[in-house]
C-alpha cells in the first residue's frame, strides 16, 4: 500500500487542527524556497524532522530512508549544472577531455550547493504535511480555501477509488506472478499491460456499479460526510507565528547579506 | 596512483555511481523546492487558462450527465495506480509509467489536464514524486504539454492511415520524450550554464537524464500499445461509453 498513508493516520500529530499544519508547512515551504539559504534550509529541516519524528513518532530510520527517495533526481541534475563542458577551465576544477574541458566554478558549486539544501528542506516541509495530515484533512483545508468544489468533490472521489483499484491490481499481479507472469522482460511487460486493460475495464465496471448505488441513496453532486473539528490552540498558533517570524528575520538577513 | 590516474579513477567512480542511480529514478518530476520561487509562479500561471478550459468543459459535462463524475473519478484513480505501480524494465531496477500518453488517447487532453493535476498533486503528497512548489510546472510538462503532443500524434497518424499499433506506439513514446525535454527546458532557464547560457544547460540536463527517460519512453510505448490492444479486444462498449467524457472525438 501508499506507505506516506499509512503513517499519517498513526501519527501523533493527526488530530491537530489541519489548517494549523497546512499553513505552517506551506508558509515555510515558500520562504525556504525564497530564501535559499544554508542557515533557513538548516534550521527548517532540524524543525521539521522533530515535529515528524519526535512529535509525530515516525520511526528516524525509516525518516531517513525517506528522505534519500528524491535522491535520483537531486544528484543527476545538480550534476547537469555543476558540470559544464567548455572550451577555456573554470576555477574549480577542469578536467581535460579530447580540446574541451569538464569544469565548474567556484560560484556554481556554492549555487548547488544552495539548491541542494532547499529542495531537501522543501521536502522536509512537504513530508511534515502529509505524513501527519491524511489527505481527507487537507482537502477540507482545500475546500475552506475556495477551491471549486467539483474539484473538491473529483478529489475525494479519486482518493477512494485510488484503494480501490491498488487492491484490484495488487490481486492480479499475485496471480500473474503465480503463473510465471513475471519470468523476463517480454513477458513481464505483456502482463503489466494485460493487468493494467483489465484493471480499466475493472475500475469502469465498479464505476457504474458504484453509481447506481449512489443514485439509489439520493447522490446530488456531493458527498456530505462528518467533519470532525479540531478546534486550533491558541499555543500552538503562537508557536507557529514566533517560528516563522524568526525564518522571515533570517530572510532579511539573508537579503542583506549576514545569513549564509 | 599517478595523478592523472586517480582523476580516471574518480571520473569512472562518478559515471558508476550516476548509472547506478539513475535507473531508479521515476518518470521526470521535478522535486519539491528545486525551482525558484518566480518561475514557480510563471509556471503556475501558464497552466491556468488550459485549466480553466478543462475544468469548464468537465463542469458542462456533468451537468448533463452526472455519471461523468464518477467516470472521471476512475479515470483519475486509475492513472495514479499506473503510474504508482513498477513496471518491468531491462535492467531489473524499479520505474514508472507517465501514464500521459495513455492518458490522453483514452480521456482526451482537455479531460488529463485537470485529472492531471489532481494526479500530480496526489503523487506529491502520497508518494513525494513531485512536490507542491513545483506542481505548475510539473503540470505543464505532464498533464498539458505530454497528452496534447501525444494526441496530437495519434490524430495526425490516424489521419495518414498508419498501422494502429504504431500510431499508439509513437503517441505515447513521444508523448514520454516531449515531457521529457519540456522538464528539461524548465530546469535549463532556471539554470543556465556558467559557459554557454541556457542552450548549453539544456544540453546537459538532456544528456543527464536521457540514460533513463529514453528507455522508459520506449517501455511505456510498448506498454501503451498492449493496454489500447487488450482495450479493443474485450471493452469495447466501455471504450465507448469514454468517448463522451471529452465530446468532441
Amino acid at each position: 500500500m501508499l506507505a506516506i498513508d499509512k503513517f499519517c493516520y498513526t501519527s501523533k500529530l493527526r488530530y491537530v487542527n489541519a489548517s494549523e499544519k497546512f499553513a505552517l508547512s506551506i508558509v515555510t515551504l515558500l520562504i525556504c524556497i525564497a530564501a535559499q539559504s544554508f542557515v533557513i534550509s538548516a534550521a527548517v529541516m532540524a524543525v521539521m524532522g522533530v515535529l515528524t519524528v519526535r512529535k509525530g513518532g515516525l520511526p528516524f530510520a525509516r525518516y531517513r530512508k525517506m528522505m534519500f527517495w528524491p535522491l535520483g533526481f537531486l544528484i543527476l541534475s545538480t550534476l547537469a549544472i555543476v558540470v559544464n563542458l567548455s572550451r577555456t577551465p573554470l576555477d574549480l576544477f577542469a578536467f581535460p577531455v579530447g580540446g574541451w574541458y569538464l569544469t565548474g566554478s567556484a560560484a556554481g558549486a556554492l549555487r548547488a550547493g544552495r539548491l541542494i539544501v532547499t529542495a531537501l528542506s522543501g521536502v522536509s516541509c512537504l513530508y511534515f504535511l502529509s505524513l501527519s495530515t491524511p489527505m481527507t484533512d487537507i482537502l477540507t483545508v482545500l475546500g475552506r480555501c475556495r477551491c471549486p468544489k467539483l474539484i473538491i468533490e473529483l478529489m475525494l472521489l479519486i482518493y477512494r477509488f485510488i484503494f480501490v483499484l491498488l487492491d484490484i491490481a495488487s490481486a492480479m499481479t499475485t496471480a500473474q506472478n503465480a503463473r510465471l507472469g513475471n519470468k523476463d522482460f517480454r513477458t513481464a511487460y505483456h502482463s503489466f499491460g494485460q493487468m493494467a486493460s483489465a484493471l480499466l475495464v475493472r475500475a469502469l465496471k465498479k464505476s457504474n456499479a458504484l453509481y447506481d448505488a449512489m443514485e439509489a441513496r439520493c447522490y446530488d453532486g456531493t458527498i456530505r460526510v462528518l467533519k470532525e473539528d479540531y478546534p486550533p490552540k491558541p499555543g500552538e498558533i503562537a508557536a507557529i507565528v514566533v517560528f516563522e517570524l524568526i525564518l522571515l528575520i533570517l530572510f532579511a538577513g539573508r537579503l542583506t547579506g549576514w545569513v549564509m | 596512483m599517478k595523478k592523472r590516474e586517480k582523476r580516471w579513477v574518480a571520473l569512472a567512480a562518478v559515471f558508476a555511481l550516476v548509472f547506478g542511480i539513475a535507473p531508479a529514478a521515476n518518470a521526470m518530476h521535478i522535486m519539491e523546492g528545486y525551482l525558484p520561487v518566480q518561475f514557480c509562479a510563471i509556471w503556475g500561471v501558464i497552466c491556468v487558462p488550459f485549466l480553466a478550459a478543462g475544468f469548464f468543459s468537465i463542469r458542462k459535462t456533468i451537468n448533463e450527465h452526472r455519471k461523468t463524475m464518477i467516470l472521471l473519478a476512475m479515470s483519475g484513480a486509475f492513472i495514479f495506480v499506473i503510474s504508482s505501480l513498477k513496471i518491468p524494465s531491462v535492467t531489473g531496477s524499479c520505474s514508472h509509467m507517465t501514464g500521459t500518453g495513455l492518458g490522453a488517447l483514452l480521456f482526451g487532453p482537455s479531460a488529463v489536464s485537470i485529472l492531471g493535476i489532481i494526479v500530480l498533486l496526489f503523487q506529491a503528497i502520497l508518494l513525494a514524486h513531485g512536490g507542491l512548489t513545483t506542481l505548475g510546472a510539473n503540470t505543464f510538462s505532464m498533464a498539458i504539454a505530454g497528452p496534447f503532443v501525444s494526441y496530437g500524434i495519434y490524430w495526425i497518424l490516424k489521419r495518414c492511415r498508419v498501422n494502429r499499433r504504431v500510431s499508439i506506439f509513437l503517441a505515447a513514446a513521444l508523448g514520454d520524450l516531449f515531457t521529457y525535454c519540456v522538464t528539461s527546458f524548465q530546469l535549463a532557464i532556471c539554470y543556465p550554464s556558467e559557459a554557454g547560457g541556457i542552450g548549453a544547460s539544456l544540453v546537459k540536463f538532456l544528456g543527464v537524464f536521457a540514460p533513463t527517460q529514453i528507455p522508459l519512453a520506449v517501455i511505456e510505448g510498448l506498454i501503451t500499445v498492449v493496454i489500447m490492444i487488450g482495450l479493443e479486444s474485450y471493452a469495447r462498449p466501455e471504450l465507448r461509453e469514454l468517448r463522451f467524457v471529452e465530446g468532441d472525438r
